[in-house]
């Protein structure tokens, strides 16, 4: 968040009667909100095609506000901020609109509940509705949307019964993850989701990043790996790290119930990657939990075969190993190599131990490979 | 000849300007549709990712993905040609492959069937004709008109028959001195846009002008600005531009040149709509005569100003003719109206200054240089200046085109000009703005033909674009044609348009919403505000007009509707 | 890397060579993609039509291994075309003259003759390179596995100083790192010339820094590269720890590697599974793995960050610094009584002079990128600015020189390797992650459809790959993505363990091993098999 009294400031436009200073491009709505953030007082404009990463689209009309001296009511979200504008953002008129748009799209959906592990933006319509009590059932009709349950892929459910056409998936494939790997067929009421000849994403420059699940607000598009875990008691929480995969360090949030990981979602606040994941680091970090894991020391036996033991025999079998090669051959023949993937502890402790233990530089790690 | 490879078109089109579309077309013409190896090649030669091409090639109604694709007729069930036997020839004509299509814009000669790249008319198999769009009949009150003053001159639609009427005249009189000049007469005749919205042309060509022309290095935008002539022409009941572009082809050319040499544009574009293939030709032909002539091209007649235009062939879609969608579809991209502002003034195509114009607007311009402000002024009622096309149809004695100006009584073009209704009939409701000011009946026919008027009674005038329909029709089916009509064109982008038009069809069609008129009034009206208010372009700020005025005039038709589908 | 990911979105031309980064680093690729799409001009020098050439405006598809030969053309027009940035170069570098000299036999035409790149591609690059107002380069181990890995990085630097492209936001030479924490593991210390924060260890200053901390005299010689102690397993060195390295399948020449290891007389093994390496060893520890371990990272643009245990350990595992210290107090050594991962860091920081304004606390939000020389310091996103670390910028006159093995007549095909999206070096993770196998079920050896056919192979039916170490059984895949000549594969499957064949050279200086040129031999293997 920039300081709103920055040098940057060009204007400032009266919202809900007080005077908000903005930047050079910002739109209504991005002045109010960062305002909101700073006062504390959120800003209370709904939005369901909005997504702070991309480019302004102006879909869902749900955050239009009235603008004086504008006979309709302007997309706040697509709308640039002009000095002297007057606003105000939620008079009777436009929450009643915000209304009838919310029970309009929730007619065109088999329903506004989905689980919360489907995505990071999969509450939006459901929260929406609750607030806007918008459940009514007016407006019944064909529902639009058809899913695609014979995509087989592992990581994405494509429900696009559950889709409202908002394109964000397509927006940030396209502006965010620079694949293009989907897109808008057809138009009107029939507007789907679809990759090239309506196959599967495998076949499509699809990279399974993830990005589209993430950002559906309403579940249609969800972690399909993450939602075998529904069952699994418990509350969602998240730990805030950073991806274990390559050198771009990517903020995550693991999801994990009770001691189950059960996800993870891309930090939209990450500073190396706000909010973008690949493959590895969205979908494949069920490794952690694998049966395989070494879970006890092991040492070979006399039968030469590794055996479970306790990490005092193994520590003092590690440890003496490496005294007895530096008493029959020299300290310079013990050698150490760290690991590029594990933290800096490591690497610092396993140069500490050649150095202080064998005065040697007799350490490297595995960036040659 | 051999025909061309895959290849050889897309090394044709892909270094010219705005490629997409006519590459697609050039497939489209060679295999009668568009197979995945040809999206595949498209994608390639023109570096557009593929999911995306395929999404914005299922977005045209007239791009067909299987054969017979192009190939198979296309029936017009609009709103006049479906009660003028539209909707029975597609029934026959179905063992042919025949598909329904929206407005062809025939709606003077009922009905038209596209076929490849050729439309005919008739209402009977084995009796369709080809013919040349009708000309307006001799204005029946003998007023001055503006752009039919010399459409009905034999070889108007030649260089040298445009000329012997004193074409281009007005574009060699402008090149001759400061564009300044040319902007103040254009601003002082009054003219405004003639596609719908009404802007006045000066102020928008003043705009392009003074818009900063990014330069290369300076950003991405770099490069030339544009006048694009709008000839989509997609509104139900408007055939206007078609007739002015068809026997007066030049007077478009001129316009679109003096708007470029006005705003300091080097490159035209004329978007037309794809029903109107003939036209297209007509055009091309023109524009080569125009060449030939050093009136377009390089330095045009020794003034360093250049100026060249290109004919871009739509494919289906009446979104296209709103102009952010148009700017987007000519520049390949999924046609999706822009967010405005910023307008195309300053962010048009490839987001340099860019002035769109209607054909109608255009063409007048041409006349107006070279006649003056002050006559063009004078052509209009009292205080309003100029003229207006209206193109009448459906149950009218005289359907056609007519020149009338501003401030013209509609009673009088409906029963003077144009027969009035058929014998033993009344009239009962007329659409207006084609039909996105849905329908004036009742005392509310006895508007003039000017915005203020038309707009005191809920309605617009729009593109001039009106429909009769007697006491015969039902005017629920009407609606509901409108209703569908819009539901099926709306582009998807705006949730109030995408979900209200598909809900207010179904409520038209007694297919879905609730069985009590009072519910039903609530969830219509309901619908109807919160299209009007918040929807990104006008097709959904317009389609509920035909619910409003609909519950307005015809409320007994409406309870009676309501009834019947609860039962 | 120079410069921040930040800036990936910003260059007016950027210069891609040897990476493959859509596919390694695709988040990184995400900000290329961006300017790309604003219009920027993208530059792509690889020997393979990798997804980036697909975006490119010039690909140059050099042959394996004449990256040097390239650069050389690539300055020579450069200086020709009179792009040099004379302000810059005076100010900041040395040695221009002697490099222009050198330079003038380097014509393109010359470089097209090894490159195999026509002439007027390799002009057209260095043309829209030298006149960019904000020109990058990015490269990755397609640069540094090679025996000249560090002639190639020294041309690519050549071009930015003589071009001034260098010190600015979007500009910069900036490799990618591919782990993780391979910055971090630098940084940390685990190098043999250098202690944390890379202080020479042939610095007798630093010398006397450590031997006060760490109770007595280090070496002031470096240590051996680990290419050198795998060479000297069971000689001069009897006694190995390895920490979550599978040292025997991303290594090359494998059954040399594995032989180094078996020949010790003691092996410690730290990691997350029993890998084929931990196989081998005389004592395996397990290690908490990632979501269950805290502790700090640093990423390819230098930022730190932290990293946070989600779940208990599995098993018995325990944090990889637990681990060593336990061995190490266990061999009487002093200085191990750590009793968290911050105590461990915060050691660290009080050390390294890049990381002096920082401790744990201070990297919570990861907004730092070092050096960050004192507290309240705001870090350095930018590197060079201003001035060079070591004065002026050095132009170094380089000679192309041949791979450690070329193709002749019983190996005549190039091989070369890499890595794929859906996995990840030895799949030890991404290959027990659900759902991976679904996108990359088997490695293949890709292969220019026209060679497919002219080498009697059959497209997804099974070859043998052989070089002078070793051969392995592949299955073949026809794809345009190789050029003629040149065939390409990954290291991350076992049971297609092309590092047998691998291992022809080191770089003299780096010792980092010329995995991505060898030449190999293919056979068509029966249809039965
Ligand atoms: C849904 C929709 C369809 C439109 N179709 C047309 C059209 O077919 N032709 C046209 O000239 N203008 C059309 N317009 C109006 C254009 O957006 C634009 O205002 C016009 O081309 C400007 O030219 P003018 O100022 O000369 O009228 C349409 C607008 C909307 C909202
Ligand atoms: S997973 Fe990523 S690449 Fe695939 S469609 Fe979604 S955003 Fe695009
Ligand atoms: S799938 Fe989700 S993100 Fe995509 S358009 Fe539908 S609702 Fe929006
Ligand atoms: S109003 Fe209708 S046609 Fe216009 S943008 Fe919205 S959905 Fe598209
Ligand atoms: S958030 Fe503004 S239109 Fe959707």
């Amino acid at each position: 968040m920039s300081d709103p009294s920055s040098e940057t400031t060009v204007g400032s436009i009266e919202v809900d009667g007080k005077n908000l200073n903005f930047t050079a491009g910002e739109t209504i709505l991005e002045v109010t909100r960062r305002h909101g953030a700073v006062s504390g007082e959120p800003c209370k404009i709904p939005t369901l095609c909005y997504d702070e990463r991309l480019d302004p689209f102006g879909g869902c009309r749900m955050c239009v506000v009235e603008l004086e001296g504008s006979h309709n009511p302007v997309a706040s979200c697509a709308r640039a901020a002009e000095d002297g504008m007057v606003i105000r953002s939620s008079t009777e008129a436009v929450e009643k609109h915000r209304k009838t748009l919310l029970e309009m799209v929730c007619s065109e959906n088999r329903q506004v509940d989905v689980d919360p592990l489907s995505g990071y933006a999969s509450q939006e319509l459901k929260e929406l509705a609750d607030r806007y009590d918008a459940r009514s059932g007016r407006f019944a009709g064909k529902k639009s949307g058809k899913s695609r349950e014979d995509d087989p892929n592992p990581f994405i459910l494509r429900d696009y019964d559950q889709c409202i056409s908002c394109y964000r998936c397509v927006r940030v494939c396209a502006e965010q993850e620079g694949d293009y790997a989907i897109s808008v067929k057809g138009r009107g009421f029939d507007t789907q989701i679809t990759v090239e000849f309506d196959g599967h994403l495998k076949d499509s420059a699809c990279t399974f990043c993830g990005q589209c699940v993430q950002t559906c607000p309403t579940g249609a598009l969800a972690d399909r790996k993450a939602l075998r875990h529904t069952e699994v008691p418990g509350e969602i929480e998240k730990t805030r790290t950073i991806c274990t995969y390559c050198g771009v360090g990517c903020s995550v949030d693991i999801l994990t119930k009770g001691d189950s990981m059960v996800g993870v979602q891309p930090a939209m606040d990450g500073p190396a990657n706000h909010g973008a994941l690949c493959v590895k680091g969205q979908f494949a970090y069920d490794f952690v939990q694998h049966d395989e894991r070494l879970k006890t020391p092991m040492i070979r036996g006399e039968d030469g075969e590794l055996h479970p033991t306790s990490w005092d025999v193994a520590l003092d079998k590690a440890a003496q190993g490496f005294l007895d090669a530096r008493d029959k051959h020299g300290r310079h023949s013990v050698y150490a190599v760290a690991s590029g993937r594990a933290p800096h502890e490591a690497g610092y402790t396993t140069q500490k131990f050649i150095r202080s233990g064998f005065w040697s530089n007799h350490i490297d790690n595995c960036s040659r490979a | 000849m051999p025909l061309p490879t895959d290849q050889d078109l897309v090394t044709d089109w892909k270094s010219r300007p705005a490629p997409l579309l006519p590459l697609l077309h050039a497939f489209n013409d060679r295999d009668g549709y568009l197979s995945d190896e040809a999206l595949r090649a498209v994608s390639q030669g023109l570096r557009i990712p593929l999911a995306d091409l395929f999404g914005t090639v299922t977005f045209y109604h007239h791009f067909s993905r299987f054969p017979p694709g192009t190939n198979a007729p296309r029936v017009c069930t609009g709103q006049v040609c479906r009660f003028a036997g539209g909707l029975e020839l597609l029934e026959t004509m179905r063992k042919d492959g025949a598909t329904p299509m929206p407005c062809a814009g025939r709606c003077d000669e009922p009905v038209p069937v596209l076929t490849g790249r050729s439309v005919q008319v008739g209402v009977t198999v084995g009796e369709f004709e080809s013919r040349p769009s009708p000309l307006p009949v001799a204005n029946p009150g003998g007023l001055e008109e503006c752009v039919f003053a010399a459409i009905r001159n034999p070889g108007n639609d030649t260089l040298e028959g445009y000329r012997r009427a004193g074409g281009y005249s007005g574009y060699e009189g402008a090149l001759g001195s400061d564009p300044e000049n040319l902007l103040t007469v254009i601003t002082d005749s009054g003219l405004a846009g003639r596609g719908g919205a009404g802007f006045p042309t000066g102020v928008k060509w003043r705009a392009v002008r003074e818009a900063l022309n990014p330069r290369p290095g300076d950003d991405t935008r770099a490069g030339p600005k544009s006048v694009v002539c709008n000839a989509d022409e997609g509104e139900p009941g408007c055939f206007k531009d078609r007739v002015l572009m068809d026997h007066d082809p030049h007077a478009v050319l001129e316009g679109m040149a003096l708007a470029g040499y006005a705003a300091g544009a080097e490159i035209g574009f004329i978007y037309l709509r794809y029903e109107y293939p003939e036209t297209a030709d007509i055009l091309d032909r023109a524009i080569t005569e125009a060449e030939n002539a050093g009136l377009l091209g390089e330095n045009i007649l020794g003034s360093g100003f250049s100026f060249r235009i290109h004919v871009r062939r739509g494919a289906g879609a009446y979104i296209c003719g709103e102009e952010g969608s148009l700017l987007n579809s000519l520049e390949g991209k999924h046609p999706f109206p822009r967010e405005r502002p910023p307008f195309p003034v300053t962010h048009g195509f490839e987001n340099r200054p860019t002035v769109v114009n209607n054909v109608e607007t255009l063409a007048s311009a041409a006349a107006i240089a070279r006649r003056g402000a002050e006559w063009y002024r004078g052509l209009g009622a009292g205080d309003l200046a100029g003229t207006k096309i209206i193109s009448l149809s459906g149950d009218i004695m005289r359907p056609g085109n007519y020149e009338v100006p501003f401030g013209f009584p509609l009673q009088t073009l409906l029963n003077d000009w144009a027969g009035g209704p058929r014998p033993g009939r009344h009239i009962q409701a007329v659409t207006m703005a084609g039909i996105s000011g849905g329908f004036l009946a009742k005392e509310d026919l006895d508007v003039t033909l000017d915005e203020p008027s038309v707009r005191s009674k809920g309605s617009m005038l729009g593109a001039g674009g009106i429909m009769v329909f007697d006491d015969s029709r039902d005017m629920l089916e009407v609606a509901h044609s409108c209703m569908e009509f819009f539901a099926h064109e709306s582009c998807g982008k705006c949730f109030p348009c995408r979900i209200g038009t598909q809900r207010l069809t179904e409520r038209l069609a007694g297919a879905a919403g609730p069985g009590v008129l009072a519910g039903w009034s609530d969830e219509v009206e309901d619908i109807g505000s919160v299209m009007k208010a918040t929807s990104a372009c006008g097709l959904g700020m317009a389609a509920p007009l035909i619910t409003e005025s609909l519950m307005r005039y015809f409320p007994e038709q409406v309870a009676a509707h309501v009834e019947a589908t609860n039962s | 890397m120079s410069n921040p990911l930040e800036d990936m979105s910003k260059p007016d031309v950027i210069f891609c060579i040897g990476t493959n980064m859509t596919e390694c680093h695709p988040v990184a690729a995400t900000g290329l993609k961006k300017a790309v799409a604003r219009g920027a001009k993208l530059i792509v020098a690889d020997p393979r039509h990798i997804a980036l050439a697909e975006m490119a405006d010039v690909v140059l598809p050099l042959r394996v291994g004449t990256d040097v030969a390239l650069l050389l053309g690539m300055a020579h027009v450069i200086d020709r075309e009179g792009l040099v940035d004379e302000a810059f170069v005076s100010e900041r570098t040395e040695g221009i003259e002697a490099f222009r000299e050198h330079l003038a036999r380097f014509t393109p035409e010359w470089a097209e003759g090894l490159t195999g790149v026509p002439a007027a591609d390799i002009v057209q690059a260095a043309v829209w390179y030298g006149e960019a107002e904000r020109g990058a380069i990015y490269y990755t181990l397609g640069i540094t596995e090679h025996i000249c890995g560090v002639d190639n990085v020294q041309s690519l630097s050549n071009l930015a100083l003589m071009t001034g492209n260098i010190g600015r936001e979007g500009t910069g030479i900036n490799p990618m790192r591919g782990q993780n924490n391979i910055q971090g593991a630098g940084d940390a210390g685990a190098l043999p010339n250098n202690y944390p924060g890379f202080q020479a260890v042939t610095d007798p200053a630093h010398q006397a820094k450590f031997a006060e901390l760490y109770g007595h005299e280090i070496d002031l010689e470096k240590g051996m590269t680990k290419v050198t102690a795998l060479e000297l397993c069971g000689d001069k060195i009897r006694a190995m720890l390895i920490d979550g390295e599978n040292t025997v399948v991303t290594d090359p020449d494998r059954s040399h590697c594995e032989h180094a290891l078996k020949s010790l007389d003691h092996l410690v093994v730290i990691d997350l599974f029993l890998t084929e390496t931990a196989a081998l060893a005389d004592v395996a520890l397990p290690a908490t793995a990632w979501g269950e371990t805290d502790g700090v990272c640093t990423n390819t643009e230098r930022r730190v960050q932290r990293l946070r245990a989600a779940v208990e350990p599995a098993g018995d595992a325990r944090p990889d610094w637990w681990i060593v210290s336990q061995i190490a107090k266990r061999c009487g050594f002093p200085g191990f009584d750590f009793e968290s991962a911050e105590d461990v860091f915060n050691e660290l920081c009080s050390l390294s002079p890049i990381y002096a304004g920082l401790d744990w606390d201070v990297i919570d939000k990861g907004e730092f990128h070092w050096p960050v020389p004192e507290r309240g310091h705001p870090g350095t996103p930018i590197l060079h600015q201003g001035v060079f670390e070591n004065g002026r910028g050095l132009f170094r006159s380089l000679e192309y020189r041949d791979p450690a093995e070329t193709i002749d007549d019983e190996f005549p095909v190039w091989l070369t390797t890499g890595r794929r999206l859906a996995s990840y070096h030895t799949r030890t993770q991404t290959g027990r992650s659900h759902g991976i196998d679904y996108l990359l079920p088997e490695e293949t050896l890709e292969i220019h459809p026209d060679d497919v056919a002219d080498w009697g192979l059959q497209d997804g039916g099974l070859c043998r790959m052989t070089s002078a170490r070793g051969s392995v059984e592949i299955k073949v895949a026809a794809t345009n993505r190789s050029p003629r000549g040149t065939v390409f594969t990954s290291f991350s499957f076992n049971d297609t363990p092309v590092n047998y064949l691998t291992g022809s050279g080191y770089d003299p200086v780096t010792q980092t091993a010329e995995l991505k040129v060898c030449p190999v031999r293919l056979e068509a293997l029966p249809e039965s098999l």
